[in-house]
C-alpha cells in the first residue's frame, strides 16, 4: 500500500492519468454532443477502432501523421453519418445501428487491415517514430519542477482533447449552432416551430460526435499503443457513454468523470506492477466506479423529482 | 373477408421478402469485398456459401454440419435471453458477461462438487443459471427503482464480470501445472455427453437448447408472464392501466435473460472443454443480439437465426483456410444484415404501395359487392 | 376602404381531413386591424382547425385567406410568420433548459464575430421588447424555473420579436391562475393600444366580455355569426355556442338506482403549474344509474378520472368504491373491486397497437382461472371468449389474431369497450367513450352503456358531447372551473340553454342543491 501511495504522488503518475484520460475524453465528448441532440451514439467503440486503423494506415501511406489524424477524423465522421442515415432515415433503432458499427470495429477492422496490407491482427512493422503523433514540450512550463513533468511533453492530441472540453462548451453554449443542437435534443417540436431543420442539426451533431471518436481512435493507434492492434480500444467507447451519463451530459462534468476513469486506469497499471495485488481486481475499478456513479446520479435524479412536488404543497399552505 | 386475409398474407410475404432482401444485400456487400481483396474470389465465395455443408468431392459434409449445430448451442441460449429482454423493452446487454460467469461457475461446480453421472451436469448448469439470474437483478432493480439505464449498466457489468472471473481463475482456481492459465479439469460426471459419435462437439446441450426454444416460446406466447412481458414491451402505460405488475415483470424478464445466458455458458463450457480456459468475453452475448434481431424477438425463429449465423461463421472460417480472405469477413456481413434487418423503413415505400393497393382493391370489391346487391 | 378595415379575411373556408371529417364548412372569418377578436365555440366546433390554417399548420380544402389585402398561400408557419402572423399554442413550444432570451432568439440568434452567439444583444433585445410591450420577463432565467404566466409572456415575446402584428392566442387562460389572467389582460390591452391585432380563442364568457371588441362564434364547423361584444349578452352567446343541431333520443327505461357504489368526497388537486384543477369535488354514483359529467373540456374532468383510477393522486379527499378507499391503490386492485375504465386516450392506455385483438381483449384477465391450465394458457378458452366478444361487440375484423392497430378507430374502441364491459363491472367509468368514432360504433356503445346500467352497473359518463351526456345520463353534474356547478337529478327537463349557462360559468347552484348528489 505504501508503495502504491508513493507511486501515486509522483509527477509521472499524474502525467499518466492525463495521457490515459485523453482517448476516453475524446469519445465521451462525442457522446455528449450526440446526446445533446437527443441521440445515443452506441457506436463510439467501433468508430474508434475503425478510425484508429485508417489513421495508422494513411499515415503510413503518406508518411505524415497529420494526414493520418485527419483521415481518422473523417472516417469517424462518415461512420457516424452512416449511423445517422440508418437511424434517422431508415428508422433502425439508433442503439442497434451503433451495435452494428461496433461489429465492424471488432472483426471488420481485422479484415480491412488484411485486405489493405495482408497483415493480421496488428500493424506492428508499419509504424515508425516519424509517423506517430509528436509530443510537445511547452516552453517555460517544462522547466518548472513537478508541474513541468506533469503538463509538458504530452502528445499534441492530448492537449487537443482537453482543449476540446472548452471548445465543445463554447460550441454548445456560445454559438447559434449549439443553441439549435440543445433545442433539438430537448424539444424538437419547439425547434421545428421556429424553422430549425431538426434532421440536419441531428446529422451535424452526429458528425461532430464521430469526428471526436475518430480523434480518440487516432490517439490510440498513433500515439498510445504506437500502432494498431485488434484489442486496442478495449471498451473505451462504452466507458465514454458511461462518462457522459455520469457527467450529466455536460462537457465539464464529463471531463471530471473521464478523469476519474483515467485515474482508475492509471491506478490499475501501477497496482498491477505491485506484488500481492490482483491485477484483475484492480482492473475492475473503473467499471465499478461507473456503476456507482450512475447509481448515485440516478438516485439523485429520483430525489430531485420528488422534491419538485414539494414547492407546490408549500404554496398551498400559504 | 377473403380479401382481407389475402392482404394480410401479402404483407407477410412482403416481410419475408424484405428479410431476404436484407440478407442478399449483405451478401452482395460481402461479395464486393471479396472481389476487392482476393486473388481467388470464386474459391473464396464457394467456401463461404456452400463450403460448410458440401465436401470438396461434392458430398454432404456431415462432420462440418455437426460443427455448425454445435456452434449454435450457446448462441441459441443468448438469442433466447435477448429475445425475452428485448421483448420487455429492456436493452440489457449483459448476457455477454453472464455467459462467461455461467461457464466459470459451471466449471467450478464440475471440479469441486462430486456427484453421479447424469445429475452432476444438471446441478452444475442449474447453479450457474441461478447465479446469473441473481447477477441480472442488479441492472433490473436499478432500472425499476431508480430509472438507471440498464444498457450502460449492463455494458459495465460485462467488464466487471470478466475481470472478477479472471481474478478467481488466476489467483484461486488455476492449475499451476499447466502452461496456460486454466482450471483443473472437471469430473467426467459433469461433462455434457456427445450426441453423435466422433470428435464433433455436438453434445446433448443442443437438444437441451432446442427444448428451451420450445419452453421459452411457450413461456412467451402461452403463459400470462410471457404475455405480460410482451405487452409491457409494446405499451407500458397500457399494461399498467390493465392492472399488470409492470415493475415486477421488468425485473423478471431480466432474471430470465440471466438464467438463459448462464445456462448457455455452462453448457458450452461443460460440453466443449475439459477445463475452464476463457481469457476474455466469448462474444456469444453479442451474437445473441444479432440472432434476436434476425428472429424478430420470436423464440421459435431463434434456432434458424442461430443456424444462419453459425453457417456463415463456418463459411468464413473455411474461406480463410482455403483462400486468402480472412475469417473476420463475418463481422462485415453480420453488421450489414443487422443494419438492414432492423431498418423499419427499409423498402418501406414498397410496403406503403402494397398497403394502398390492397386498400384500393378492397374498396373496389366492396363497391362491386354493394352494386351487385343493389 | 375595406382593405384597411380588415387585417385578416378568411372566405368560404372548407376543411375536410383525410379521414373524411369536415372540420370547417364554409366559414367566413374577418378580423379588424387593432381589435381583440374572440373566437368561441365548444370543443370540436372547428375553431382550432381554422386557426391552424391561419398559422400555416394546415391547408384549407377550399377557400381564400387574405392578409393585409393580399391573398396568401400559407404553406407553413414560416410563411405565416413572414406575413406577420404569430401564434401562442396552448402547449408551450419552449425548451425548458434554455434561458428566456435563448428561447426568444431560437432559430434567429444574433451573431458576433461571424460564429458566436451574441448573448448580450439577445438579452438586450429581450429587455427592449419586454419594456416596450410591458411584458416583464427575466431574460437570463431558465424557462424551467419560471412560472407558467411568465412562460406565456415568453411565447408572446417570441412572436413579437419575429415581427408578428397579428397574434393568435389559443386558450391562453386555460393554464393561468386568476392573478396571472388579470396580468395577461392588461398586457393584451396594452398591445392592442400599440396597434396589434389579437385573436383570442376561449370559451370563458366573463373573459370575453372583459377584453374583446368583437367575437365570432363557431358551432359544428360553421360560423354562427360575428357580433360586437358590447351588444350581445352572455346568455345569447351561451345559446349560440352550446346547442345541438340534431337532438338525439335514446330510449331507456327509467333508472331505479339503489346502493351507492362510487363515492367521492372533497377531492382536491392542484396541478404542477399551481392551478387548482379540482376544488372540493364530491358526488356519488349508485347502482343502476348513469351519472353524467358535462362541462367544457379542461374544467377538471380529466384530472377527476385520473384520480378514480389511480393514474394520479389527489392532494386531499377520498375515493371509495363500495366503501373501500382506492386512493393510491394499484390498478390491479382497483379492477379487482369491479371498476372498469374506458380511457379518453385510447391509443395510449386503451390498447397495445401492435398486439393482436385477442391479446388486447384479455389484458385485464390473463390471470383468470378459466384461462390458465397449470402454468400454461388454455388457448381454447381464450379463443372462445375472444371470439364471443368479437361477435357480441361486432368488432369488424378478419380474426382475433389481427393486429388491433390495423383496425379503424371505431373498431379499436369496440375492442376496448368489449374488454371493459365484459369483466362484470360494478362501476364503469366511460371517459369520452365515443369521441372520433363512426356513427355505427357510437350508437352501439351508447346502447351497451344503457343496457349495463339497467342490468345493475353504476356508470359514470364523462363526455364533452352535449347530446351524449344529456340523453344517456339519468342524472347529471356540470363541472366548471374545477368545481361542480350544478346537479340535475332528472335530465328529462333540461334544455341546451340551461346547460350552457352552467357550463360557461354564468350560473352556479347553491351548495345545498349540489350536495344532493351525494347519496349515502
Amino acid at each position: 500500500m505504501k508503495q502504491l501511495m508513493e507511486m501515486v504522488f509522483q509527477a509521472e503518475f499524474v502525467a499518466s492519468v492525463i495521457r490515459i484520460t485523453a482517448p476516453i475524453l475524446f469519445a465521451a465528448l462525442g457522446a455528449v454532443i450526440a446526446e445533446k441532440a437527443g441521440l445515443t451514439n452506441m457506436g463510439l467503440e467501433g468508430m474508434m477502432m475503425i478510425a484508429a486503423l485508417f489513421g495508422t494506415l494513411t499515415s503510413y501511406w503518406t508518411q505524415s501523421w497529420a494526414v493520418g489524424v485527419l483521415c481518422a477524423l473523417l472516417v469517424g465522421m462518415l461512420l457516424s453519418l452512416m449511423v445517422g442515415f440508418f437511424s434517422l432515415k431508415l428508422k433502425t433503432d439508433i442503439i442497434l445501428a451503433g451495435i452494428a458499427v461496433n461489429m465492424l470495429g471488432g472483426g471488420g477492422t481485422i479484415f480491412l487491415l488484411y485486405m489493405f496490407t495482408g497483415m493480421r491482427g496488428n500493424t506492428g512493422s508499419l509504424v515508425s517514430q516519424n509517423i506517430l503523433i509528436p509530443t510537445l514540450e511547452i516552453p517555460l512550463i517544462k522547466d518548472i519542477p513537478v508541474l513541468g513533468e506533469i503538463l509538458s511533453g504530452h502528445s499534441l492530441l492530448t492537449y487537443l482533447a482537453f482543449l476540446f472540453v472548452f471548445l465543445l462548451w463554447v460550441l454548445l453554449y456560445k454559438t447559434p449552432l449549439g443553441l439549435n443542437i440543445r433545442a433539438v435534443g430537448e424539444n424538437n417540436h419547439a425547434a421545428e416551430s421556429v424553422g430549425i431543420k431538426v434532421r440536419r442539426i441531428q446529422y451535424i451533431a452526429l458528425a461532430f460526435s464521430g469526428a471526436l471518436a475518430g480523434l480518440g481512435g487516432a490517439f490510440m493507434s498513433m500515439y498510445y499503443s504506437q500502432g494498431w492492434n485488434s484489442g486496442m480500444v478495449a471498451g473505451r467507447g462504452f466507458i465514454a457513454l458511461a462518462a457522459q451519463a455520469m457527467g450529466r451530459g455536460e462537457p465539464v462534468g464529463t471531463l471530471l468523470s473521464s478523469l476519474l476513469f483515467g485515474l482508475a486506469q492509471a491506478l490499475r497499471t501501477k497496482a498491477s506492477a505491485l506484488p500481492d495485488i490482483s491485477t484483475y481486481l484492480v482492473s475492475v475499478i473503473p467499471y465499478v466506479a461507473t456503476v456507482l456513479g450512475l447509481v448515485f446520479y440516478a438516485a439523485a435524479t429520483v430525489r430531485r423529482v420528488k422534491k419538485a412536488r414539494r414547492p407546490k404543497e408549500e404554496a398551498e399552505e400559504k | 373477408m377473403n380479401n382481407k386475409s389475402m392482404k394480410d398474407r401479402r404483407l407477410q410475404v412482403f416481410e419475408i421478402l424484405r428479410g431476404a432482401a436484407a440478407i442478399t444485400l449483405a451478401l452482395a456487400v460481402a461479395t464486393v469485398f471479396i472481389f476487392l481483396c482476393s486473388d481467388e474470389p470464386f474459391t473464396a465465395l464457394k467456401y463461404l456459401l456452400i463450403g460448410p455443408i458440401v465436401k470438396d468431392n461434392g458430398g454432404f459434409n456431415t462432420s462440418s454440419f455437426y460443427t455448425i449445430l454445435a456452434a449454435m448451442i450457446p448462441t441459441i441460449f443468448t438469442g433466447l435471453a435477448t429475445c425475452v429482454m428485448f421483448s420487455a423493452g429492456q436493452f440489457n446487454l449483459a448476457s455477454e458477461g453472464c455467459v462467461m460467469a455461467g461457464g466459470f461457475v459451471g466449471a467450478l461446480c464440475g471440479i469441486y462438487i462430486h456427484m453421479n453421472t447424469g445429475l452432476h451436469a444438471v446441478v452444475c448448469v442449474v447453479i450457474a443459471a441461478a447465479l446469473c439470474g441473481l447477477i441480472m437483478l442488479v441492472p433490473a432493480i436499478l432500472k425499476v427503482k431508480l430509472g438507471a439505464s440498464e444498457m450502460v449498466m449492463s455494458l459495465m457489468m460485462n467488464y466487471i464480470i470478466m475481470y472478477v472471473v479472471l481474478h478467481f481463475l488466476n489467483n484461486t482456481f488455476a492449475d499451476r501445472s499447466k502452461g496456460s492459465t486454466q482450471t483443473y479439469p472437471f469430473d467426467e460426471t459433469a461433462k455434457i455427453p456427445s450426441l453423435v459419435p466422433g470428435g464433433s462437439k455436438l453434445t446433448w446441450g443442443f437438444v437441451v437448447a432446442l427444448v428451451f426454444v420450445v419452453i421459452v416460446a411457450l413461456f412467451m406466447y402461452r403463459t400470462k408472464w410471457g404475455y405480460t412481458i410482451r405487452m409491457i414491451g409494446i405499451n407500458k402505460a397500457f399494461s399498467e392501466y390493465s392492472g399488470m405488475n409492470v415493475g415486477g415483470v421488468i425485473v423478471l424478464s431480466q432474471i430470465i435473460g440471466g438464467v438463459l445466458a448462464g445456462m448457455g455458458g455452462s453448457i458450452e463450457v461443460l460440453g466443449r472443454f475439459n477445463t475452464f480456459l476463457w481469457k476474455e468475453l466469448p462474444g456469444y452475448g453479442w451474437a445473441g443480439v444479432t440472432i434476436a434481431i434476425l428472429a424478430k424477438n420470436n423464440p421459435i425463429f431463434v434456432p434458424f437465426a442461430a443456424f444462419f449465423i453459425a453457417y456463415l461463421n463456418k463459411g468464413c472460417m473455411l474461406m480463410s483456410t482455403h483462400s486468402d480472405v480472412p475469417s473476420e469477413m463475418i463481422d462485415i456481413i453480420q453488421a450489414a444484415i443487422f443494419l438492414f434487418f432492423a431498418a423499419e423503413q427499409f423498402l418501406a415505400g414498397y410496403r406503403q404501395k402494397l398497403v394502398v393497393r390492397s386498400a384500393q382493391a378492397d374498396l373496389a370489391k366492396t363497391e362491386t359487392a354493394e352494386g351487385g346487391k343493389a | 376602404m375595406p382593405q384597411s378595415e380588415y387585417v385578416v379575411q378568411m372566405k368560404g373556408i372548407n376543411k375536410v381531413y383525410p379521414n373524411g371529417i369536415a372540420a370547417n364548412r364554409g366559414v367566413d372569418f374577418n378580423v379588424r386591424r387593432g381589435e381583440i377578436h374572440a373566437l368561441m365555440g365548444e370543443n370540436g366546433a372547428g375553431k382550432s382547425t381554422l386557426m391552424k390554417m391561419l398559422f400555416g399548420l394546415e391547408q384549407p380544402t377550399s377557400g381564400e385567406i387574405i392578409v393585409n389585402g393580399e391573398t396568401v398561400n400559407l404553406t407553413s408557419p414560416t410563411v405565416a410568420i413572414s406575413k406577420g402572423i404569430g401564434m401562442v399554442h396552448q402547449h408551450f413550444m419552449l425548451v425548458p433548459s434554455l434561458t428566456v432570451a435563448e428561447n426568444i432568439v431560437l432559430g434567429m440568434a444574433p451573431k458576433k464575430g461571424g460564429l458566436f452567439m451574441d448573448m448580450e444583444s439577445a438579452v438586450k433585445l429581450t429587455e427592449e421588447y419586454a419594456e416596450k410591450y410591458n411584458l416583464h420577463v427575466d431574460p437570463k432565467a431558465k424557462v424551467m424555473d419560471i412560472p407558467v404566466g411568465m412562460k406565456q409572456k415568453v411565447e408572446i415575446l417570441k412572436a413579437l420579436v419575429r415581427g408578428a402584428k397579428i397574434l393568435i392566442l389559443d386558450e391562453p387562460t386555460a393554464v393561468l391562475t386568476t392573478q396571472e389572467t388579470a396580468e395577461l389582460f392588461r398586457e393584451l390591452i396594452n398591445l392592442k393600444e400599440q396597434g396589434y391585432t389579437i385573436i383570442f380563442i376561449s370559451h370563458k364568457l366573463n373573459e370575453i366580455k372583459q377584453i374583446t371588441d368583437r367575437l365570432t362564434i363557431m358551432r359544428a364547423g360553421k360560423s354562427m355569426g360575428v357580433y360586437e361584444t358590447a351588444s350581445i349578452t352572455k346568455e345569447e352567446i351561451s345559446r349560440l355556442m352550446v346547442g345541438r343541431d340534431v337532438i338525439l333520443t335514446v330510449e331507456k327505461e327509467k333508472a331505479q338506482p339503489t346502493d351507492t357504489v362510487l363515492s367521492v368526497k372533497d377531492l382536491e388537486y392542484t396541478n404542477e403549474w399551481n392551478k387548482k384543477m379540482l376544488d372540493k369535488v364530491s358526488f356519488s354514483v349508485r347502482k343502476g344509474e348513469i351519472l353524467g359529467i358535462a362541462g367544457v373540456e379542461g374544467n377538471g374532468q380529466r384530472e377527476l378520472v385520473d384520480m378514480l383510477f389511480n393514474l394520479n393522486r389527489p392532494d386531499a379527499g377520498s375515493v371509495k368504491v363500495n366503501g373501500k378507499d382506492i386512493v393510491g391503490v394499484s390498478q390491479r386492485n382497483i379492477r379487482s373491486l369491479g371498476v372498469s375504465l374506458i380511457p379518453e386516450d385510447r391509443m395510449t392506455y386503451g390498447i397495445a397497437a401492435t398486439a393482436s385483438i385477442e391479446e388486447n381483449l384479455i389484458s385485464d384477465r390473463v390471470g383468470a382461472k378459466r384461462f390458465n391450465k397449470g402454468p400454461l394458457f388454455d388457448m381454447k378458452a381464450i379463443h372462445k371468449e375472444c371470439d364471443d366478444l368479437i361477435r357480441d361487440f361486432k368488432v369488424l375484423c378478419k380474426s382475433g389474431q389481427q393486429k388491433v392497430g390495423m383496425l379503424s378507430g371505431g373498431n379499436i374502441q369496440k375492442v376496448v369497450v368489449a374488454r371493459e364491459f365484459s369483466c362484470d363491472p360494478v362501476l364503469i367509468i366511460a371517459d369520452q367513450p365515443t369521441r372520433g368514432i363512426d356513427v355505427g360504433a357510437t350508437e352501439f356503445i351508447r346502447k351497451k352503456l344503457v343496457e349495463l346500467s339497467r342490468a345493475g352497473a353504476a356508470v359514470l359518463l364523462v363526455s364533452a358531447d352535449l347530446n351524449e351526456v344529456m340523453e344517456l345520463s339519468d342524472s347529471l353534474i356540470v363541472m366548471c372551473g374545477g368545481k361542480i356547478a350544478a346537479y340535475f337529478e332528472d335530465t328529462a327537463m333540461l334544455t341546451d340553454e340551461i346547460m350552457g349557462e352552467y357550463m360557461l360559468g354564468l350560473k352556479r347552484q347553491s351548495d345545498e342543491e349540489i350536495g344532493r348528489v351525494c347519496h349515502e
